[in-house]
């Protein structure tokens, strides 16, 4: 994580606005005309709560344009509403989830220089640049003091894998919060939070975590206060062409793991998890239509059984490879995954990670067929599953992950110790 | 005539007793020499590694781009550090020892042939080290490379990268020890050209007729519409 530096043009324009009530940043490039339309709109709509309040509409500008020059700056003193495009100075890492994130803190450590009391991050397609969303957001931050609000999409059987496979149990297990989504394009954070992040950033070397997990930073940072969730019918549109399933795996579980790494001291305490309030109706359930074909991702989960043996044996137990044989034999139709067996392949993966047992780059790439084989198993499983019962499965693997907790932190507090 | 003979058999073996005798203070200086740098060595590793890890060298390295944790995860810096001084020391020691074998007897052709080589064998050592981690580093990348582009043969390709290297460390380190002479370099020049040579023709002429119908399908195929993925994993 580099450190958040504005341009002069930026900290002129922070400076005249002064402080604010609300920030809503836009983590990325947008058209400003775009915006400062919606903006409006958005500021006709919002309701009495929020009528009052000072918001400021912040997006990036072009790296080395100055901000000037395309500012629809409304007068702070004439409207309650300010339009403020930042340059920062440090350089936008091209991967991923690493430039989003980047963005999403310099949109905090704006929101903090402004001393704001929330701020609202959201993507740069503005898909969630919507009035409900941001009221519910400024609900959760504003009115019910949560530190940090994640949302809640509404993710279909076959959506967010990753999400659902790794991320989520992975981040409930470590830090005892139920949310769905512990890294989003859209979030809200509250200004104690905002001011973390601009503290955090002045201290950083340049070495920190690569990507933005406010779960985390509010879990281990602000542990007395609460994570809200808020229900909002976003639908964001990756760009998948280009993006290798294996890259984006690697970046994303690498960051986890190296957040593991870093609040040890911190997740070895917790037990259990615990529910996290949540605001907004869930939008009604999407039809999948006919259900996927799983055998492209079992013929990449059978492929690596066949040829990654030697760098599995390097990281997984020996029961855990006996298992992974035994499933490389049964027939398609009849593949499944056991929760405990994934989780446990989770874990002894991020001990690897923390070990150094092989190189990271090979480690994170050794997951991708295992993960291919988990998302095999998981969407035959899901395919005839209707919404209530889909949460349910959800909720069933959260819980396996759970109560495998103990063997990560066996394994964790004595890697040495024999384990067969 | 024989006592002529035994005359003669036993003055040689005087001279070389006295020869062996000449040389066994060198030798003897020369494995003293070598222990104590030994000692002296492992005393001065066991230091440093106390110290960096005192100074928390491997945290602050880990900072970094931490590069020899990518190429070597389980060698810490501190621990490569502590090695390099080890080793040094047992160079300087053969060295020193080397020296002493020289100063304990009159013969200096040995001890000069091995002064000179080495650094040789120095050079080499560490080229076959730096081979195979290379080879070991390169070869697993494109196995898991392979495995993750749904490529059958990666374990195939993953063992023809691995052995290329090797091959290529063998024949750098065998010229640097410069034994072989010129045998090592026109062996390798026949070996790489003759691989090369056989997959171009295997290619050209095996695969002719499979690249033109290739090409001929290619040109009639009507442009596909790509289907939206039904499943996102981010």
């Amino acid at each position: 994580m580099a450190a958040i530096e504005f341009s002069e043009e930026t900290k002129r324009q922070v400076e005249r606005i002064g402080s604010v009530d609300l920030v809503v940043g836009i983590a990325g490039t947008v058209a400003p005309e775009e915006l400062r339309v919606r903006a409006e709109a958005i500021v006709a709509e919002l309701g009495s709560g929020l009528s009052s309040l000072r918001i400021v509409f912040a997006w990036a500008g072009e790296n080395g344009v100055s901000p000037a020059g395309d500012v629809e700056q409304d007068s702070a003193e004439k409207t309650r509403v300010s339009l403020l495009p930042y340059t920062s100075l440090g350089s936008v890492s091209g991967e991923f989830w690493s430039g989003v994130s980047a963005q999403q803190r310099a949109v905090l450590a704006l929101a903090a220089s402004l001393n704001a009391r929330g701020c609202i991050v959201l993507g740069s397609d503005l898909a969630a640049l919507q009035t409900h969303v941001l009221q519910l957001f400024a609900y959760a931050v504003l009115d019910r003091q949560c530190v940090v609000a994640m949302p809640i999409y509404p993710a279909g059987r076959y959506e967010g894998l990753i999400n659902t496979g790794i991320l989520s149990p992975l981040s409930r297990v470590l830090f005892g919060k139920r949310i769905h989504y512990p890294i989003a394009f859209d979030f809200a954070a509250s200004g104690a939070m905002c001011a973390h992040f601009l503290r955090q950033s002045a201290a950083s070397n340049g070495t920190g975590p690569t990507l933005l997990w406010p779960v985390t930073v509010a879990a281990t940072q602000f542990p007395q206060q609460t994570v809200g969730q808020v229900h909002v019918d976003v639908h964001h549109r990756v760009a998948a062409e280009g993006l290798e399933l294996s890259a984006v795996l690697g970046q994303i579980v690498g960051s986890l793991f190296q957040e593991i790494e870093q609040s040890a001291p911190h997740w070895q305490r917790i037990r259990g998890s615990q529910s996290t309030p949540a605001w907004g109706n869930a939008p009604p359930e999407r039809p999948d239509g006919q259900p996927v074909d799983p055998q492209p991702m079992l013929d990449s989960f059978l492929l690596g059984s066949r040829n990654l043996d030697e760098v599995w044996r390097l990281i997984l137990p020996p029961n855990v490879l006996l298992e992974l044989r035994r499933l490389a034999r049964v027939a398609p139709e009849q593949f499944r995954m056991p929760d405990e067996l994934w989780a446990g392949i989770v874990y002894d993966f991020a001990l690897a990670y923390r070990l150094r047992t092989i190189s990271r780059v090979h480690l994170l790439g050794a997951l991708t067929p295992l993960y291919l084989g988990w998302v095999a198993s998981y969407i035959q499983e899901v395919s005839q599953l209707n919404g209530a019962a889909l949460e349910q499965r959800q909720e069933q693997l959260a819980r396996a992950w759970e109560e495998k907790k103990p063997y990560l932190l066996s394994r964790w507090r004595w890697p040495d110790r024999f384990n067969p | 005539m024989w006592e002529q003979v035994e005359q003669s058999l036993h003055s040689s073996m005087v001279r070389v007793m006295n020869q062996v005798a000449t040389l066994l203070p060198g030798i003897l200086a020369f494995i003293v020499a070598f222990l104590l740098f030994l000692l002296i060595g492992w005393l001065l590793a066991l230091v440093v590694r106390q110290l960096l890890k005192l100074f928390r060298f491997d945290e602050r390295m880990s900072l970094g781009a931490n590069a020899i944790a990518e190429w070597s995860p389980r060698a810490t810096p501190s621990m490569l550090v502590s090695r390099v001084v080890f080793w040094c020391f047992v160079t300087a020691g053969v060295m020193v020892g080397v020296s002493a074998f020289e100063a304990g007897t009159s013969e200096h052709i040995v001890s000069a042939w091995i002064l000179g080589y080495v650094p040789r064998i120095v050079g080499a050592a560490v080229l076959l080290l730096a081979g195979n981690v290379l080879a070991r580093f390169v070869s697993r990348s494109v196995l898991i490379t392979g495995v993750n582009l749904n490529l059958s043969y990666a374990r195939l390709l993953s063992m023809g990268v691995r052995w290329m290297i090797l091959v290529l460390t063998g024949a750098m380190v065998l010229d640097h020890l410069a034994l072989g002479g010129e045998i090592v370099e026109l062996g390798f020049g026949i070996l790489f050209g003759g691989i090369v040579l056989a997959l171009s023709l295997a290619v050209g002429l095996g695969s002719r007729d499979l690249v033109s119908r290739s090409l001929e399908r290619e040109a009639a195929r009507p442009v596909d519409v790509p289907q939206p993925e039904r499943i996102h994993h981010f």
